[in-house]
């Protein structure tokens, strides 16, 4: 769930060694989530030449798709809008669950309530979402009371997320409530605890690591993924919040509308092997359902425990759900931070 | 024969650009009326049955339950027509003077200045803003600037800030102000400013009299189309001002996008247009006038 701001949607094309007339496969994806590699290797091995689009939230996929738009093989939702893409009946049937491969996903990643035995999606990857911090400036921090804690400290700036749900749900897991609660008072607590510290907010915002990088901000709200542009600056740490964190997992699904259905099943297969698995890891940091994938993985990732992470963190962590029409509590408590002085 | 030969060619004429704007305008915004009037569908699109707590929630009435009545979507239409005004003023008084100074160039000299104010449009609004963050950012130009010749001793926090987001708009607008300005400017009537001055005028009164009068169809014409693509702007608030200060066009884009609520998106789009042609009558009817005294 890496967004980049809508509009700079970048469509690569993959067709380097592509071999003629094995057919093409279009990608749908979030932007910045899969590694290139991943494509020119299945490109080169099968033959098929891949596009790839992508896009910035699963609402603008699902408002994209339901409006019609064809010519897109795979998509890569959140297990809560796999879901309401089942129920919408836009996915097809794929028995990827049958492949004899299947055995490497951990049983634990088949989260979708509507597909439980993974007839028609393959768990693709999953990551959390945290704090990246200069320790540099802010010394040693453990979770959220340290992270809104440091403007009056320091004096340095820190932000959060330009995103709904992710700030909404900092206030549920300070107040010990699911980060799905339909309950209007929970809602509006979360929401109380978000306007109490805004004054601490710089802004709410995606450009974390190039203004973490260049030490406009000491701390701020961002996906795992982010550590690639850390690897080298040891002072710029992530952490999964001491109080509890979010986490998010995409499945690979293949469109009902999809032009190249048998091509998009060979995707899946390929990236059921180990090997291809860890190979997107590598890139992107973050986790993967795979299991043997996660030995064959770089070791600067499999030995930090807020990348490759243990069964005491993911303890911490919740995962959002679809919460039908509760959505527009979400909306108006948005709003109001938003619009709190 | 000769007219209606004359009604065939215009009508021959007209049908392109009449079908274009009937798909591409009109039908559009028939489906945005429409669906905001209907039931927001759980998923993103529309049930087809009529609603009206769209308009309920904005302007008062609601059942309090399910669609609840909150004054804050008024407030950010407030906030943002603000903001617009603000930004026509602001460009209107940066553009003024330079064009008049522009229409006195050499004809080459003209032709370069008018090459430069339209060399924005070659580069894509949101590369151009990203460079604005880099510019007003705590480490960036400006600032790094100021503290080495020792104007300032702390970085001015400018980005994330109301300013940084109206300094945005301002940049941005700036040459759809000056466009119309100087076409006016430059068809200005100079013997009239001259007879005048030598009739005894002072230059207030020359200014008020003959200049102003003459120029203002150029500045309705420039706050029109500058006042307009404020009112809707999301990019820059988002980029500039940190997503801090919530403006109608982000809140629009939020309906579609996150919350997956169509009809409230249309309902606060229609409220949008409706003030954009309430503020393009007024103003039409006002050039009218003027036109008619000139």
């Amino acid at each position: 769930m890496k967004k980049q701001i809508s509009g700079l949607a970048l469509a690569l094309s993959v067709t380097s060694g592509a071999a003629m007339a094995d057919g093409t496969l279009a990608l749908y994806n979030w932007g910045d989530y899969i590694n290139p590699d991943v494509l020119t290797k299945f490109t080169e091995e099968t033959g098929i030449a891949v596009t790839l689009d992508t896009y910035s939230s699963n609402e603008e996929m699902l408002a994209k798709i339901q409006a019609g738009a064809t010519g897109y093989d795979i998509v890569f939702p959140s297990v809560h809008m796999n879901d309401i893409m089942l129920k919408l009946g836009l996915l097809e049937k794929t028995d990827i669950n049958q492949s004899p491969d299947f055995k490497n996903i951990n049983p634990a990643f088949l989260r979708s309530k509507e597909d439980p035995a993974s007839e028609y999606c393959l768990p693709y990857a999953w990551g959390t979402v945290g704090i990246f911090y200069n320790e540099d400036i802010t010394g040693p921090i453990t979770g959220w009371a340290d992270f809104f804690a440091i403007p009056e400290k320091t004096g340095a700036k820190i932000t959060l997320l330009d995103d709904m749900r992710e700030v909404i749900a900092i206030g549920h897991i300070m107040n010990g409530t699911s980060v799905n609660s339909a309950d209007p008072a929970e809602v509006q607590a979360a929401m109380d605890y978000v306007v109490a510290h805004k004054g601490a907010v710089s802004a709410f915002t995606y450009e974390v690591p190039p203004m973490l990088a260049s030490g406009d901000i000491a701390a701020g709200h961002f996906f795992v993924g982010g550590n690639v542009f850390f690897a080298e600056t040891p002072n710029i740490k992530y952490i999964i919040p001491a109080e509890g964190g979010t986490m998010y997992q995409e499945n690979i699904c293949v469109l009902a509308s999809a032009p190249n259905k048998e091509n998009a099943k060979k995707f899946m297969e390929f990236y059921l092997r180990p090997d291809i698995a860890a190979l997107n890891v590598a890139q992107q940091y973050n986790g993967t359902p795979n299991t043997p994938a996660n030995d064959l993985t770089p070791e600067a990732i499999k030995s930090n425990p807020n990348i490759n992470v243990g069964a005491e963190t993911m303890a911490r962590l919740q995962i959002f759900e679809d919460i039908g029409a509760a959505l527009k509590l979400y909306d108006r408590a948005w709003n109001t931070i938003r619009t709190a002085q | 024969m000769a007219l209606r030969r004359q009604s065939v060619v215009l009508g021959v004429l007209l049908a392109p650009v009449t079908l274009f704007l009937g798909i591409f305008f009109l039908l559009p915004l028939c489906i945005i009326a429409v669906f905001s009037f209907l039931t927001p569908g759980l998923y993103g699109g529309v049930e087809w049955t009529f609603y009206h707590w769209n308009y309920g929630r904005i302007f008062g009435w609601a059942d309090g339950f399910i669609e609840i009545f909150e004054p804050v979507y008024l407030q950010i239409l407030w906030r943002s027509l603000s903001f617009a005004a603000l930004t026509v003023i602001l460009t209107l008084i940066l553009c003024y003077p330079v064009a008049f100074w522009v229409s006195r160039l050499s004809d080459r000299w003209r032709l370069v200045f008018l090459f430069l104010i339209t060399l924005p449009f070659f580069s894509s609004l949101i590369v151009r803003l990203y460079a604005w963050l880099l510019i007003l950012k705590p480490t960036g130009l400006l600032n790094t600037v100021l503290l080495n010749i020792g104007l300032i001793s702390e970085p001015l926090e400018i980005l994330y800030t109301p300013a940084a987001v109206v300094l945005g708009m301002v940049y941005v607008m700036v040459p759809f102000m000056f466009l119309p300005l100087y076409a006016s400017v430059d068809t200005l009537d100079r013997a009239q400013i001259e007879a005048s001055l030598d009739l005894g005028a002072n230059r207030v009164q020359t200014f008020l009299k003959v200049v102003l009068p003459q120029t203002l169809p150029g500045i309705i014409g420039g706050a029109v189309i500058v006042f307009i693509p404020s009112v809707g702007n999301f990019v820059v608030p988002d980029v500039l001002g940190g997503a801090k200060g919530l403006m109608i066009g982000n809140l629009v884009e939020q309906q579609f996008l996150s919350s997956r609520n169509w009809p409230f998106g249309s309902a606060l789009s229609m409220i949008i247009m409706a003030v954009v042609l309430t503020v393009l009558m007024v103003s039409v009817r006002r050039a009218k006038k003027v036109g008619g005294h000139a």
